[in-house]
């Protein structure tokens, strides 16, 4: 069952343009979202999160529209990108204490879980935060709400082999309850290990989106990984 | 309280937004264009934007379980909340010279604005083109704080001195009444100037909220 939904999303800028993106997110899986940079993999996500205004297209989320249940619909979702760090100045526990605010459905023991698991201390500021640490602290926001689907930009990026490890089996978890995940990353060896489902998105066009089993059987030559089939796909593309 | 004004509160504002309200006391000076006290007020809430745009705040709170247009909601809250907290100190100061310090030599000899209901009506035009010029500015952009601030400084200077300038001319020196002198006419004006803070700042947030909602974070 399609639990998130994307039908034509164009968005056009002066150097680049999104064109009729469409796919969905099947419930309870992890959907691999992969492309180079610049391919339109942010712009897809903010269109997804209303940070952007599309120039056409509609977006659902469990059956509703995002425009007009834009509130309801970020209740039931979670965001995480790995690179932004928000009140560089404030300690953890302040920006929980405001954002927990915003939740009905705010976990606190998920949230004491989550935060014993990263190895946060809510006396750090996020500018005192390693880059891997600041993914983490993001990745916590995400996660103590009880999001129904979580999307996840680079979420992985910065973290040390045994973080990346201990992430990747976090979202295996996460899948078992239901959770629904979209995994945007140009690191395809995380994809190889959890991914379900795969979304490739080339020069702002959605190019294949289908299994990831079925990925590797369309895709790619026998024995090839993802991140093989991936390189080949942008090379042939340039050329 | 909301939650939006909560975060606004403790997450993006600048302690100098705060402190700043304490320049409502210029009012008390005698000899000083105790307008520029307003000034000074809104310069501190200029802080809280320079140091929520340095926070990525702007974007957390649109990534937040709120419609994107109640960004702007939570700025223009805490604005005013800033705004009329100086605001009632001004009055309160102002009541005091009307009433206590009425007779009080060095108001009497005051060549510059008296504190009176007109000074507290000019007070809330200032703060209603500091929400109208500067952000009502800002979220045409969302990042630009620099020339709606500028274009700020210049109306809010011209209006400071339009106002000081206005009781010399012939026929205008109710304008400057002392204590309860010319009371009625005072009230009119404290009144006109509720009412263009109102409009000022309600006519920018609708026009803020539709610029922003065409904004890409």
């Amino acid at each position: 069952m399609s639990i998130v939904e994307l039908k034509d999303v164009c968005k056009t800028y002066p150097a680049f343009r999104l064109h009729d993106v469409s796919f969905s997110l099947e419930s309870g899986k992890i959907t691999g979202f992969i492309g180079r940079n610049g391919a339109g993999k942010t712009t897809t996500i903010k269109s997804m999160l209303n940070l952007i205004h599309t120039d056409g297209g509609e977006i659902s989320y469990f059956g509703m529209p995002l425009s007009g249940h834009e509130t309801e619909i970020k209740q039931r979702i979670g965001y995480s990108t790995g690179t932004v760090s928000w009140y560089p100045r404030k300690t953890i526990r302040q920006i929980v204490d405001v954002t927990r605010t915003f939740y009905r459905s705010w976990d606190e023991d998920a949230y004491r879980k989550y935060m014993t698991l990263f190895g946060l201390d809510e006396s750090k500021k996020p500018m005192e935060l390693s880059e891997g640490m600041k993914v983490k602290f993001n990745l916590l926001l995400a996660l103590s709400h009880r999001a129904e689907v979580l999307i996840l930009d680079e979420p992985t990026s910065g973290l040390d082999p045994f973080s990346r490890d201990e992430l990747l089996g976090l979202f295996q978890t996460l899948r078992e309850h239901g959770v629904t995940i979209l995994f945007s990353t140009h690191i395809t060896s995380d994809l190889e290990r959890c991914a379900d489902n795969i979304i490739y998105i080339s020069q702002g066009e959605i190019r294949a989106e289908c299994s990831k089993a079925d990925f590797l059987k369309n895709y790619g030559n026998p024995g090839e990984t993802l991140e093989e089939i991936f390189l080949r796909l942008e090379r042939e593309a340039k050329s | 309280m909301n939650a939006l004004l909560n975060k606004e509160m403790r997450l993006s504002a600048s302690i100098l937004s705060y402190l700043f309200i304490g320049f409502g006391l210029m009012t008390l000076l005698p000899g000083y264009p105790i307008l520029c006290g307003v000034f000074f007020v809104t310069l501190g809430l200029f802080q809280s934007f320079q140091s929520a745009r340095e926070a990525n705040d702007i974007v957390f709170s649109a990534l937040l379980p709120v419609a994107k247009h109640d960004v702007v909601k939570g700025k223009y809250q805490f604005s005013m909340l800033i705004e009329l907290s100086a605001f009632l100190l001004m009055a309160l100061i102002t009541l005091l010279r009307m009433t206590v310090l009425a007779d009080s030599s060095v108001y009497l000899q005051n060549a510059l604005m008296n504190a009176n209901p007109f000074f507290l009506g000019v007070a809330l035009l200032i703060f209603g083109l500091f929400n109208a010029v500067f952000i009502g500015g800002f979220f045409k952009t969302a990042y630009n704080f620099g020339k709606p601030f500028v274009s700020y400084i210049i109306v809010c200077f011209l209006t400071i001195c339009a106002a000081e300038a206005l009781h010399h001319v012939p026929g205008l020196q109710a304008l400057n009444a002392f204590g309860f002198d010319h009371f009625a006419l005072q009230m009119l004006l404290l009144l006109g100037g509720a009412l263009l803070y109102a409009a000022l700042t309600w006519l920018s947030y609708k026009k803020a909220c539709e610029n922003f909602e065409k904004i890409d974070l």
